[in-house]
């Protein structure tokens, strides 16, 4: 839990276009300084770039990438891999959560009919 | 389907005890704190851009959604990892102000010597 508070001032809105992805980093709400924006986004693209690359190599032999491919890779740090396991859990709770939604409804129609 | 932002959701609210670990930390932020908390909550990759981007790297459209979650989590943290060495970077040289492209080397630099940075297999020759 407390990890996952950072004591400082990061809002990132992230972008696209092409390639770029532009985090916004402000200390106290600020504007950032553009060529630190430039640089973090090309650090951001670089890091992306080689861990998916990484990613297939361990998928190689078995062909499609999976999540279980980025779970290996970030397997010694704590904090990212706490963090996956969480959102890929959220995520499935709210897939399970919106099929129960769109079963109930198709009861409601029946019943109204 | 609905759209839902995962960040918008607390996080351990199905622990107790995480929940009131939480709840006494917040309560003691400023609010300068707790609105770079939230910012910090908000905060993420767009999805379709991250889709756009895992699409070009592998050369294939089709991304599934919990790939494109992951990567985004990393990412993310990636981010916060870099920023919060590049603070620690200022401090040290008592620098104020914006954070500067040398604060962001010299935290790339420390965050590859503590092996947070994946290796490439063909070397970068201009950075």
């Amino acid at each position: 839990v407390m990890s996952s508070y950072w004591p400082f001032g990061l809002t990132g809105c992230l972008s696209v276009g092409q390639e770029m992805l532009l985090p916004r980093i402000s200390k106290r709400n600020k504007t950032p300084l553009p060529e630190t924006v430039a640089l973090v986004e090309d650090i951001v693209v670089e890091y992306i770039t080689d861990l998916v690359h990484k990613a297939e190599n361990v998928a190689s032999k078995r062909g499609k990438l999976l999540t279980e491919d980025f779970l290996y890779l970030i397997r010694k740090d704590m904090r990212k891999l706490h963090r996956s396991t969480e959102l890929l859990s959220m995520n499935e709770e709210l897939k399970q959560a919106r099929k129960a939604f769109d079963v109930n409804e198709e009861t409601l129609v029946v019943t109204n009919e | 389907p609905m759209e839902v932002d995962l960040d918008k959701l607390p996080s351990g609210t199905s622990d107790p005890d995480k929940l009131a670990k939480m709840n006494a930390l917040l309560s003691q932020f400023t609010e300068d704190q707790m609105n770079r908390y939230e910012s910090f909550r908000r905060s993420g990759f767009q999805k379709s851009n991250m889709k756009k981007l895992l699409a070009s790297i592998t050369g294939s459209q089709k991304i599934s959604m919990p790939t494109t979650i992951v990567v985004s989590g990393i990412a993310k943290m990636f981010v916060g990892e870099v920023i919060e060495t590049a603070r620690i970077v200022m401090s040290e040289r008592k620098d104020s102000g914006p954070i500067r492209p040398c604060h962001i080397r010299e935290a790339y630099r420390r965050l590859k010597l503590e092996g947070k940075i994946p290796k490439r297999s063909v070397p970068r020759l201009f950075r």
